[in-house]
């Protein structure tokens, strides 16, 4: 497979929000008013000023406490559903050699639920233009690695060749196994953005994996749309 | 300062823990009109050690070489062998530190029971300052205690800080206070 | 740190209590996941669990103010269990020398002790020495007035059943966490601890670390890559500002700063400078006078000489006895005592303990002058909640400083690296370097004592202020002081030096004036070959442990991890063959700096080889010290509840002591403090977080990080929540006998009741971070306004790890 990805290691993150803040420094995207909420986690959601938001989450698992972490944003699908939905061209475009998903100003008039986005990304600003991480194409044209991807301190972000990647992300799902036999990546195949989780992938964010709680819609549709735009039509209906 | 766009990419081929990643191989010619060149392009770079905590991470500065030539972004500096480009949130966040509208420009004056700053000269406010700095210690010196020793202080006078300063400041400045007198000489490693 | 940050990942146990690395020193973990992924195991203790737990093989709570029953019952586990390194405790530690029979300890209580001035006499606490002077020693560690066996006595008490009736801790926990560390004391493995606040801000605080001190000696941790005892230092030169001693009790480079008996330098370097009758002893300090004459010369320059004792007298001298320390100087204050007040980037108003009586005694002043980034609540103290401007006669002068990156200088961080920084943009507006501002400010007022009369102003008018060039403070030129100069040409060991050149290292510094140095620690930081500070070389060390010897600079002369010697064992071979810190071969040591040249102790035979010294250089007989009998509150630890505490006895076994009996105390209207009162049932203790930097003063002014954590809270065990009837996210108030601070409450599952005794006790904690300045709607403040009266009995650092609150509907 030809293009970028990353892959987000979420056993070594430790929350720090690093990443948070370096994509904002970059994009010089400003601050959100917030209010704690009971939680370490701020802000609540991602929205049009923040691509990138580290989610947490207090369970139990087999009597053990774990806070788990979930720096998520947009997974620069293989196949993404957005573009198609998007309807026009110019609105989400997939840029050839990293395959990073980008958003212009032609998104202004659609709607995130339009774009049936799996991963619950995309957000509206007031000027009615959509937003979300563009793989920080600029930085990785000229070399440089994503901002949040260099911040880490921890070395849960990762970014390379696509193929790399997920030949990182395999070896050490083999090594976190060992300890956490509930361990998995979550849709390898189908995404530029994967993660390895040590827990179920619902216990940390209910859109981690695709359509697993879209309402009306299965699992296999909705991976069926990932990877097949054409029956995108027939799954939906 | 020998840092360079080359080891800058370099460095960005090693990743954090221990794993390999593999190159950015991109050629660079533009394909689209995202392609652009970085915002950081027209800037200079000087090396900096992040203000807040004490791991002393290396960060890279770019100062605008247009107009105001302010910050125009900080990050990590691959170079740095404790760091290697990583930042927390705080360091990530420090250009907002730089440039921020919050920031004190003009020394400020609070007369005796007012109830606002004045914006005052720096002239005036350091002329001001040592006038009641010779005035409280020479009132209040002690050249012995009571049991007759001489001990040449002043405890009328106080300071406290700071961590905040770099060396060559801190050590100045004991030196300015102990010539003082003071003996009530404290900061942020006592707290 | 006794190591630096990148050597943690050497490490093959790390310890994380006392500090929560991954909230706070988050690049840290770059060197623990390192060492993890070596199969290092990684333990976190804390009364909650953290984002540091997360990451943890083993997590353990414990209550606050419990560490040295924790502790305590480690090192009896390592005792009972011949788990300690027999050779490095024998051969390197004091735990063979043999203490005089007035040693005693009864009933909570070391022998000594005046209740009348609450300390102790510590001549009660020596070891017995031999016909020269040297004390006697045992080193098969079976005397019975050794202090090996006397360690074993003293920790007897402390059972796993004991310890875990008092940190709330299960035994099966300690246990774990016992047997885990302790397998650190196997031959060529290390353990080390990342500890910081969580330690020092106990009424106990000094002796928490000295328990852990103890541990890594038996386990032989000490001077060994992925050892040590490390202090994660919270601020960016927290440590060189400690360095260079802006402290009221030590000049800079750690010399005691003169008491009022000490009347010539005669009397000051005999009081202060330690000897040794021991040969094998290199009893480093005592080379003191030598670092005394030459920072008298760098205060002075020329006015300094040999015929005015180098203006030794023209320095202010302290009382014995008394204390100038943060809380001494804010009682000072609040009693009217105090009349000019600096507080030069440093916010008082939030960042003391028990912060309400501070504001309240800034009210007493004449005047203030406040050096800060941003308006904050001690400039604007006057204008905060409670304040009514129109009856407060204090004048302030606010003065802008800059940025770090809008100036040049250097800063050093916790592994003692000192960093250059470079200047990026100018100085916003009129604000200006800290360093322009006091070169200034030195000379108004050494303009106001030429032209006027003055009281006593030799010392104004003689100190040194040659520090600009062209009108602007010069950082470098401070720095060449700090190293220091050769003020005359002299030959030392044959070799020729140029008066007004660089000295290369202290060992070259005299007692008699022909040198300068401002500080004798930083000798060898910016010499003839230029300013070791800016270096950047990526190549490590020939051990390959991740020194990187030519990457900045540390102190003491570029040696990364001190007490090194104790790294080898007796005949030089490194304990560790793979991480090895230095090694002697072919005659000499490779490595890193040694601690000193000398061979190894022991000769290829076994014996011992005279021309050696012990590797503990810095202590006057050159072992690490188990027994430390320089300490206020004694040469052991022992458990002692915090001042305020939930529990009306001790529970540790012959201990009839609740609090250390020679804690700080004070005694004003504002000082109030309650035991065992139920009108403050909970446990509290305070923290920081990674989104801000202690008061906030640096932080809260960022829209970026106050969006991440913007408002003050109070986190709390799912139970208290559902006992006091609180939602998650609902405001709150918290009360202690001292104030109370609106919170939002996190109701959590990582803060769980403690067992205490078979008594349920809650604790709560709240961050640091917040004051009423910013954000700028007054909405939030400081949780120091709860935090108690009281410190340490060495440091008087404050107790603001453990007090009791309750916590209310608003």
């Amino acid at each position: 497979m030809k293009g970028k990805a990353f892959f987000i290691d979420t056993t070594l993150c430790t929350a720090c929000k690093g990443c948070q803040v370096a994509c904002k420094q970059w994009h010089q995207l400003p601050a959100e008013k917030t209010v704690n909420r009971g939680s370490f986690q701020n802000p609540e959601d991602l929205s049009f000023s923040t691509y990138k938001l580290v989610r947490m989450e207090e369970v139990v698992v087999d009597g053990k406490l774990k806070w788990l972490y979930f720096p998520d944003q947009c997974r620069h699908c293989l196949e993404p559903p957005c573009r198609d939905m998007a309807g026009d061209k110019d609105a989400v475009y997939k840029d050839e050699k990293t395959g990073a998903v980008i958003y212009t100003a032609a998104t202004k008039g659609l709607a995130p639920e339009d774009l049936e986005c799996p991963y619950n990304i995309p957000r509206k600003g007031e000027k009615g233009l959509l937003a979300k991480c563009d793989m920080c194409i600029d930085r990785v044209y000229n070399g440089q690695l994503p901002a949040c991807v260099k911040t880490c301190p921890a070395g849960a972000m990762n970014f390379g060749d696509f193929d790399e990647m997920l030949d990182m992300a395999k070896k050490r799902l083999a090594v976190v196994k060992k300890t956490n036999p509930n361990a998995s990546l979550l849709d390898p195949e189908m995404v530029r953005v994967i993660y390895l989780v040590a827990e179920a992938p619902l216990l940390y964010h209910q859109f981690s994996v695709a359509g697993l709680r879209r309402p009306g819609m299965t699992r296999a549709a909705a991976l069926r749309k990932l990877t097949d735009p054409f029956t995108r039509a027939v799954a939906s209906v | 300062m020998d840092v360079t766009r080359r080891s800058f990419i370099k460095i960005t081929g090693v990743t954090t823990a221990g794993l390999a990643i593999g190159k950015l191989g991109f050629d660079l010619s533009p394909v689209k009109a995202h392609a652009q060149m970085l915002k950081t392009a027209y800037a200079r770079e000087t090396t900096t050690i992040c203000c807040y905590c004490a791991v002393g991470c290396g960060a890279i500065v770019h100062t605008s070489l247009k107009g105001d030539g302010r910050v125009i972004n900080i990050e990590g500096d691959p170079d740095h062998v404790i760091n290697r480009g990583s930042l927390c949130p705080k360091g990530a966040s420090l250009s907002q530190l730089v440039e921020n509208e919050n920031r004190l420009t003009d020394p400020m004056y609070r007369a005796p029971y007012s109830s606002e700053w004045k914006k005052v000269s720096w002239d005036w406010a350091l002329d001001q300052i040592a006038r009641r700095v010779k005035k409280t210690r020479d009132a209040n010196f002690t050249a012995k205690n009571e049991k007759g020793d001489v001990v040449n202080r002043t405890t009328a006078i106080a300071s406290v800080g700071s961590a905040a300063m770099d060396n060559e400041e801190c050590w100045i400045y004991q030196a300015l206070m102990r010539s003082l007198g003071l003996v009530y000489i404290e900061h942020q490693a006592r707290i | 740190m006794t190591n630096h940050w990148i050597d943690i990942k050497n490490s093959d146990c790390i310890l994380i209590m006392g500090s929560n690395a991954a909230e706070n020193h988050p690049v840290s973990f770059k060197y623990v996941t390192e060492a993890m992924a070596r199969g290092a195991k990684l333990i976190s203790v804390d009364p909650r669990f953290t984002k540091t737990s997360s990451r943890a093989d083993i997590y353990a709570p414990l209550r606050s103010g419990t560490d040295i029953a924790f502790l305590g019952g480690m090192i009896k586990y390592i005792l009972d269990n011949d788990l300690y390194n027999f050779e490095y405790v024998s051969q390197y530690t004091n735990a063979s020398f043999i203490v005089t029979k007035e040693f005693k300890f009864d009933d909570g209580i070391f022998s000594g002790f005046d209740p009348k001035t609450r300390s102790y006499d510590k001549s009660k606490w020596s070891f017995e020495m031999d016909e020269n002077g040297v004390p006697q020693m045992d080193r098969e560690l079976k005397d019975s007035r050794c202090v090996f066996q006397l360690l074993k006595k003293h920790f007897k008490r402390y059972k796993t059943s004991v310890v875990s009736k008092i940190t709330g801790t299960s035994e099966a926990d300690l246990k774990k966490v016992y047997e885990t560390y302790a397998a650190s004391g196997a031959p060529g493995k290390a353990g080390t601890v990342m500890y910081a606040m969580g330690w020092t801000q106990h009424t106990v605080g000094v002796q928490n670390i000295r328990t852990m001190a103890i541990i890594q000696l038996l386990l032989g941790n000490m001077g060994v890559a992925g050892g040590g005892v490390n202090a994660l230092r919270g601020e960016s030169n927290v440590q060189g500002s400690t360095d260079h001693c802006l402290l009221w009790h030590i000049w800079p480079g750690y010399l005691g700063t003169p008491r009022a008996s000490m009347e010539t330098l005669d009397d000051y370097n005999i009081k202060n400078t330690p000897s040794s009758n021991d040969p094998m002893s290199a009893n480093w300090w005592q080379n003191k006078p030598k670092y005394v004459v030459s920072l008298l010369k760098s205060f002075f320059g020329q006015n300094a000489t040999k015929h005015n004792d180098f203006g030794y007298g023209w320095l202010p001298k302290v009382d014995e006895g008394v204390h100038y320390s943060w809380l001494d100087l804010f009682d000072d204050m609040y009693k009217g005592d105090i009349e000019g007040f600096f507080a030069w980037g440093q916010n008082p108003a939030c960042s003391g303990t028990n912060a309400g009586k501070n504001r309240e005694a800034m009210k007493k002043l004449k005047w203030m002058v406040n050096v800060n980034l941003f308006d904050n609540e001690t400039g604007s103290f006057w204008n905060g909640p409670g304040m009514n401007p129109s009856t407060i006669e204090t004048e302030v002068f606010m003065l802008p400083a800059c940025v770090s990156v809008e100036k040049e200088g250097s800063i050093t961080n916790s592994g003692r690296w000192m960093q250059w920084r470079y200047q990026g943009p100018k100085p916003l507006g009129n604000s200006k370097p800290d360093g322009d501002i006091i070169l200034e400010l030195g000379h108004r007022i050494k303009e106001q004592y030429r032209k006027g009369h003055g009281v006593f102003p030799d010392p104004i008018l003689n100190l040194k202020w040659d520090y600009s060039t062209d009108g602007a403070y010069d950082p470098h030129k401070v720095a060449r002081e700090i190293n220091g100069f050769f003020l005359e040409d002299v030959t030392i060991k044959g070799k020729q030096y140029k008066k007004g050149t660089l000295v290369p290292s202290f060992a070259f510094l005299q007692d008699d004036g022909s040198t300068s140095s401002a500080n004798w620690l930083y000798c060898n930081s910016y010499t003839e070959k230029g300013n070791m500070s800016t270096r950047r070389s990526q190549k490590d060390a020939p051990n390959n442990i991740g020194l990187y010897p030519e990457f900045s600079w540390c102190w003491p002369v570029n040696r990364r991890i001190i007490y090194n010697r104790a790294a080898v064992d007796p005949k030089g071979n490194p304990w560790d063959k793979e991480h090895w810190v230095i090694r002697w071969k072919n005659g000499g040591w490779e490595g890193d700096v040694p601690d000193g040249g000398w061979p190894p102790l022991q000769n290829e035979d076994g014996t011992v080889n005279p021309n050696s010294r012990y590797p503990f250089i810095m202590r006057k007989h050159g072992h690490g010290q188990i027994f430390g009998p320089g300490r206020a509150d004694g040469p052991f630890p022992e458990h002692y509840e915090p001042l305020e505490c939930p529990i009306a006895e001790n529970l540790m076994p012959d201990n009839k002591r609740l609090v250390n009996p020679t804690a700080a105390i004070y005694g004003t209207d504002a000082d109030a403090h309650f035991t065992c009162d139920a009108r403050f049932p909970f446990v509290g203790t305070t923290y920081r977080t990674v989104e801000h930097w202690q008061t906030g003063l640096m932080t809260r002014p960022q829209p970026w990080l106050l969006e991440l954590q913007p408002q003050m809270f109070v986190e709390m065990s799912e139970q208290l929540a559902e006992l006091r009837g609180f939602k998650n996210g609902e405001r709150v108030k918290v009360v202690s006998a001292r104030g109370s601070v609106e919170c939002t409450a996190m109701v959590t599952k990582r803060f769980q009741p403690f067992n205490i005794d078979g008594v349920d006790v809650h604790q709560v904690g709240l961050p640091w971070h917040f004051g009423w300045r910013w954000p700028n709607d007054g909405s939030e403040e400081s949780v120091n306004l709860l935090t108690p009266p009281t410190g340490d009995p060495n440091t008087r650092i404050p107790e603001t790890k453990a007090f009791m609150v309750n916590v209310v509907k608003l």
